[in-house]
């Protein structure tokens, strides 16, 4: 709390030292993080919207009169629905927990070896994750569904987590920033006596930690956010996560104009988590990029 | 002969070492990445129907590939409209994050909430929220309308690249909401280039302009590549990217084989225009190299 104080305490006296070029800076710069913000903005007022609003054209970024309308709406929804929703939360929280600690620690290991190590066929193995860059799982379904059954893993958590895990992006953020910590540092902490794995724990992770929060940023996302495990590998209902649960809301029922109050109050409240998660990391992101200065 | 044998059981553990660790994750790429791409791959010959007792296939060549460019008349015309799109779009993402990150990296109050908020856009990267937004027509810059510029455009510019001009132009506020990742990517680059070069070359007398120019923008290259090939791939694996839609729609309707076809050729622009872009850093990276 006392920090707070002190930081805004300081944040005044160099507001009132700019130049006129720091103003000018500071000025665009609000200008664009309004912008920035406005998705948040739309978001909240949504799922604050009473019926009528919902649908005006063109769309209102404020509410005009805020209800928690769509709240109890959901509470109803929720109730008449087969499975208790607290089950597709359950399912929700353990898959995208897994898949985020998981597709970290994958990635990093992968990226150390392929960026500070010599061995044969290591251009064959980039160029394969370049390659696998650019697909989307949209087009790769059916084979997934393939392998999914016969490793035997339908209908459980093994089916959401392991086609998330492998995210190529996040190897090829990591391999890019652990290719600018310089060689010698590591050959010192071998000539120092370092184990492999060490160095690769003290060294390696925290100077690429800003590709590793972003790849938890987005690796969290897309598991908390994707609804297609459950589509296509989930046969039994009590294995299925929330955002299907959201989809059925409103795609499958033949009146989907009703349940738009209570999807966008869904809507807000899986976006609470990314949320957290995104505040929690983000400071990560930012700390370790402002003391580690690689070089 | 002893430090013959030596060398080799280096190098040999050394790879031995790589691969222990690299074996998590290629058991992972081999299974659910590179065997069902292969097997799309494979289906895109083939005539695939859907069928009780599974798939039934019947390979007709390059049938479906002919089909795509010769038959259908909408695949063609839409890949064209979208890679003019793509093809204004990465710039300007890629222009802009450099802009943004040099100036996160300048002395400002309150820089460590700016930063936030710039970055924040990544948890809507491939959220409905956003396309839900944009869908509404909430994310178009009404100053077009107001200020009669697209009139002004459509008619000083032959239409080739006033659409996709226009188009741009229109997602404008998403170009914004897409750059979170690479405005980080270009804030944690920065962070690489040690205050004693720039010391070291103020008391030289460069000015800030030949600062930039000689120290920062060398120093970020590698960020501005990594950037380039990030805004690419998310480009193309946008979600609600409109071949991707006609690729599910075919999926969905035609059959896998005609939609793998359509989706294999998608990929291969994407992956051309990667090879393109590494291709052009390399030669701008030996240019630079030349001139040291």
């Amino acid at each position: 709390m006392r920090d707070w104080a002190y930081n805004l305490k300081k944040g005044f006296r160099s507001l009132r030292r700019m130049t006129t070029f720091q103003w000018i800076l500071f000025v665009a710069m609000t200008l664009l993080a309004a912008f920035m913000l406005l998705p948040i903005v739309y978001l909240v007022n949504h799922a604050l919207k009473p019926f009528n609003e919902l649908f005006l054209y063109p769309p209102t970024f404020i509410a005009k009169q805020p209800t928690l309308q769509n709240f109890t709406d959901l509470i109803v929804v929720t109730q008449s629905s087969a499975v208790p929703v607290t089950r597709y939360l359950f399912n929700s929280i353990v898959m995208s927990v897994l898949v985020f600690f998981t597709s970290c620690l994958i990635s990093v290991l992968c990226a150390y070896p392929l960026s500070k190590h010599k061995f044969p066929g290591r251009g064959i193995i980039f160029s394969g994750i370049i390659i696998s860059l650019m697909f989307a799982p949209e087009m790769v379904g059916i084979p997934r569904y393939f392998v999914i059954s016969n490793l035997g893993i339908i209908n459980t958590y093994w089916g959401h987590v392991l086609p998330l895990v492998a995210m190529p992006v996040g190897v090829f953020l990591m391999k890019q920033f652990i290719d600018q910590i310089p060689d010698e540092l590591l050959e010192a902490a071998k000539v120092e006596g370092a184990k492999e794995l060490r160095i690769f724990a003290k060294i390696v992770v925290p100077l690429c930690m800003p590709a590793v929060a972003t790849t938890a940023i987005l690796s969290f996302q897309t598991a908390w956010s994707s609804d297609e495990t459950s589509t296509l590998f989930m046969e039994d209902e009590t294995m299925k996560t929330l955002p299907f649960f959201v989809n059925t809301l409103t795609n499958n029922l033949s009146n989907n104009v009703a349940n738009q109050g209570a999807a966008a109050a869904v809507a807000l409240l899986l976006f609470l988590p990314n949320f957290i998660i995104f505040l929690a990391m983000q400071k990560k992101v930012i700390t370790t990029m402002m003391h580690s200065g690689i070089k | 002969m002893l430090p013959f044998k030596r060398r080799i059981s280096i190098e040999a553990r050394e790879a031995f070492s790589a691969y222990a660790l690299l074996t998590p994750w290629l058991v992972g790429l081999g299974l659910f990445v590179l065997y069902p791409l292969i097997y799309s791959f494979y289906m895109s010959f083939q005539n695939v129907r859907v069928t009780g007792d599974g798939l039934i296939m019947q390979p007709v060549g390059f049938l479906n590939y002919k089909n795509a460019f010769l038959q259908d008349s909408d695949f063609p015309l839409m890949l064209v409209r979208y890679m003019q799109e793509t093809i204004l779009t990465i710039p300007v993402i890629v222009l802009f994050s450099l802009l943004v990150g040099i100036m996160l990296n300048m002395k400002l109050p309150g820089k460590g909430v700016f930063r936030a908020i710039f970055f924040l856009p990544v948890i809507f990267a491939t959220g409905q929220v956003l396309n839900e937004i944009f869908n509404q027509g909430a994310a178009g810059l009404s100053l077009l309308e107001q200020y009669n510029i697209q009139p002004y455009i459509e008619s000083n510019l032959p239409k080739m690249f006033s659409d996709p001009l226009l188009a741009v132009l229109n997602k404008f506020v998403i170009v914004l909401w897409y750059s979170g990742v690479q405005i980080i990517i270009i804030v944690a680059g920065l962070q690489t280039i040690g205050r004693p070069v720039y010391e070291a070359a103020g008391i030289d007398g460069a000015s800030r302009w030949e600062t930039f120019w000689k120290i920062t923008l060398p120093a970020l290259t590698p960020f501005i590549l990594l950037n380039t090939i990030y805004t690419v791939v998310e480009m193309f694996t946008f979600p609600f990217s409109p071949i991707l839609g006609l690729i599910t729609n075919h999926m969905k309707y035609t059959g896998y084989g005609y939609a793998s076809a359509l989706g294999w050729v998608y990929f291969s622009i994407a992956f051309v225009l990667i090879l393109l872009v590494i291709w052009f850093f390399k030669r701008i990276d030996g240019q630079s190299e030349k001139r040291r």
